[in-house]
């Protein structure tokens, strides 16, 4: 075996482990620079705003006019989500609205990443954007610093805000509840 | 890689939905995952991609150190690539879902391990059960089965939550016992192993697995009382006293294991692991500065009291010196490590064409230092970056998680093997003092391999469970 062979060798092995390693890093690619958006036709995208506007009349009367603060927001919904627990999720307005998913009482996690439970594709929804946790018989929505934000009944969520019935959370273009 | 829901027509995709397809989309729908094999293809692309690299580093190793290539130690090796794909069909059938990728990384950086090892014995002639890399071979073999073995037996890792205590309590046990009098045997100063007949195990690797599942799960139930109470005090909330116990007890731990075990390496290790675990279930800062503030100190306390500790910070601070050089347990094989690594300089001398052979230890403690030599910065960098997608591979799985105790778990596990090679790694480059542990993968010895092919199997069930939930995709 001449200096030279050997040499050559070298550098193929070295190659050869670098190509793996990229080989990998491309593979995950996504993870690195997040989930490629899907273009949706536009007449199948409705916009976000109307969408949750025709959504809010079914809303119980007390959250229509969402409070001022958050804080009172927050008050508001806790006494009332006490009630019952939500069962459902169903999408209201968006890409897919009418589709139901059946809640268990694993905490749902909401995002772009094929990870999620719930997957939306869009420009305005994180990678990995909020997560809905059951916290003793109450759905609570936390927002994982999101880009654009989840909104709870039209006010934007920073802490863990519990969730109640029937009012709508705003995630990009996709509205949804929670029922019984 | 998308699902789609299962009452979905293909050609109403991209359409307006008319009043009739939207009355269909409103029954509930059971929402049911259909298997895409794709994951698992790209898997068995990149096993065979691993296998043909191992192959290619045990050719290379008999080019370069015999100059002729011996195929009896390539069949061996082959057997091991066999494994590894059994392994995948294995998780083709139980863990479909499960992440594609840290199975063959696993499997280059053992692969690359057995190479070096079989490389340090060509240049000592031995050969057969004396040789240390037909051990590893055949301790990989084992392992690999032990992690398929894992992979069917734990279907839901949530079970392990329920064994918490009992977790703790093995892995206390499998910590103190090289110290009892019969089994427990001391090698090169530290009493880490025991010996049965001519069986000898660390049973400190396994521990590691114990301790992160039992610290999971106890933090999942002790969070709220660590996190949430406290006083202010600069910019941090710290705990209150009576909170401080779990640490407290942890750090005497750590402590009993520097002072009679003389390992600092093990201790680093498990105060570490807690300390990482305790702060990403609670998100308080504090937790680390106290636990920082208690292992640097009882350090300093045993570097001072502890002789074997003062050598190591000694031999760490002035390596070049003669006297330390020449003196019994001073620099000799940290020194020779970093000549070795200059010997490499930026693409090694080629496998087989190096003498790593004359650091002591080169295939167990010093094997970083031996590939390094033999494969130069460029693949030392390409080994480190396997380690960082392995590594990252678990923060996101554990990031991905659905229960609080699965995402402790993974990002307890993964951060194991992270800190094991920083403390590996930073002991051979002189960043930080030299310590005792095995290079995860790489180094020769059984009980590591089989701990650490352990953690990927709990990884991979992990990443299954994770991406394996009823769900629903809008796009």
């Amino acid at each position: 075996m001449s200096e030279l062979t050997l040499l050559l060798l070298r550098f193929g092995f070295l190659l050869v482990l670098w190509a793996f390693v990229f080989s990998v890093v491309y593979a995950l690619r996504s993870d690195l620079f997040g989930q490629r958006v899907r273009r949706q036709p536009v007449e199948a995208a409705p916009a976000p705003f109307v969408a949750s506007a025709v959504a809010q009349p079914t809303a119980p009367v007390a959250f229509a006019a969402p409070a001022p603060s958050q804080d009172t927001a927050t008050e508001a919904f806790t006494v009332a989500a006490h009630s019952s627990t939500a069962t459902r999720l169903v999408i209201t307005s968006g890409p897919r609205e009418g589709l139901e998913l059946q809640l268990s009482k694993e905490p749902l996690t909401i995002g772009r990443s094929n990870e999620s439970g719930l997957v939306i594709r869009d420009d305005y929804t994180s990678t990995h954007h909020a997560r809905l946790m059951l916290w003793s018989d109450d759905w609570v929505i936390q927002d994982l610093d999101s880009t654009n934000g989840t909104f709870l009944g039209g006010s934007r969520v920073t802490l863990p805000t519990p969730v109640p019935l029937n009012t709508p959370v705003r995630i990009g273009t996709t509205s949804f509840e929670l029922r019984r | 890689m998308q699902s789609r829901s299962s009452g979905e027509a293909p050609a109403s995709i991209g359409q307006p939905i008319d009043a009739g397809a939207r009355a269909t989309f409103t029954n509930t729908i059971r929402l049911r995952l259909r298997a895409p094999a794709k994951l698992r293809n790209l898997e068995l692309f990149l096993v065979l991609f691993a296998c043909i690299i191992v192959g290619g580093s045990i050719a290379l190793v008999q080019l370069g150190a015999l100059g002729t290539i011996d195929p009896t130690v390539l069949i061996i090796g082959t057997s091991l690539g066999v494994l590894a794909i059994a392994m995948h069909v294995v998780l083709r059938f139980v863990a479909s879902e499960a992440d594609p990728f840290i199975l063959p990384v696993i499997t280059v950086l053992n692969g690359l391990g057995i190479a070096e090892i079989y490389r340090l014995d060509i240049s000592r002639k031995v050969s057969g059960w004396e040789s240390s890399g037909i051990r590893q071979i055949a301790w990989t073999a084992m392992a690999m089965l032990i992690a398929i073995a894992v992979i069917l037996l734990i279907r839901n890792h949530r079970v392990l939550q329920r064994y918490r205590y009992v977790a703790m309590f093995v892995g206390i046990a499998l910590l103190l016992l090289p110290m009892l009098p019969v089994i427990g045997e001391t090698v090169n100063g530290a009493r880490l192993w025991i010996r049965i007949g001519s069986f000898s195990f660390q049973p400190g690797e396994l521990a590691k697995i114990a301790l992160a599942i039992f610290f999971a799960g106890y933090l999942v139930t002790a969070r709220d009382s660590l996190s949430l109470v406290g006083r202010k005090f600069l910019w941090m909330r710290f705990p209150r006293a009576r909170d401080l116990g779990p640490i407290l007890i942890i750090w005497l731990a750590a402590m009993i294991v520097l002072i009679f075990q003389r390992d600092l390496g093990t201790a680093l290790l498990y105060f570490g692991l807690f300390l990482v675990m305790i702060y990403v279930a609670t998100g308080r800062a504090s937790w680390v500065v106290l636990g920082l503030t208690l292992f640097v100190g009882g350090a300093l306390v045993a570097s001072q009291v502890l002789g074997y500790v003062g050598g190591r910070f000694h031999a760490w601070l002035d390596a070049f010196n003669p006297t330390v050089y020449q003196a019994q347990g001073g620099s000799y094989q940290l020194v020779q490590g970093i000549f070795g690594l200059a010997h490499g300089g930026l693409i090694g001398t080629g496998w087989g064409l190096g003498r790593p052979n004359i650091v002591p230890l080169a295939e167990s403690d010093y094997i970083i230092a031996s590939l390094g030599e033999e494969l130069g910065l460029a693949g030392l960098f390409a080994i480190l970056a396997l380690y960082l997608l392995f590594v990252s591979r678990g923060f996101r799985i554990g990031f991905a998680g659905q229960d609080d105790f699965g995402r402790l778990l993974g990002v307890g596990l993964s951060f194991v093997i992270a800190l094991q090679v920083f403390i590996v790694l930073g002991g051979v480059t002189r960043v930080i003092p030299l310590t005792g542990l095995t290079t995860p993968f790489l180094a020769a010895g059984g009980s590591s391999l089989v701990a650490n092919w352990i953690i990927a199997a709990l990884l991979l069930r992990l990443s299954d469970s994770v991406r394996n939930q009823p769900r629903l995709v809008v796009e």
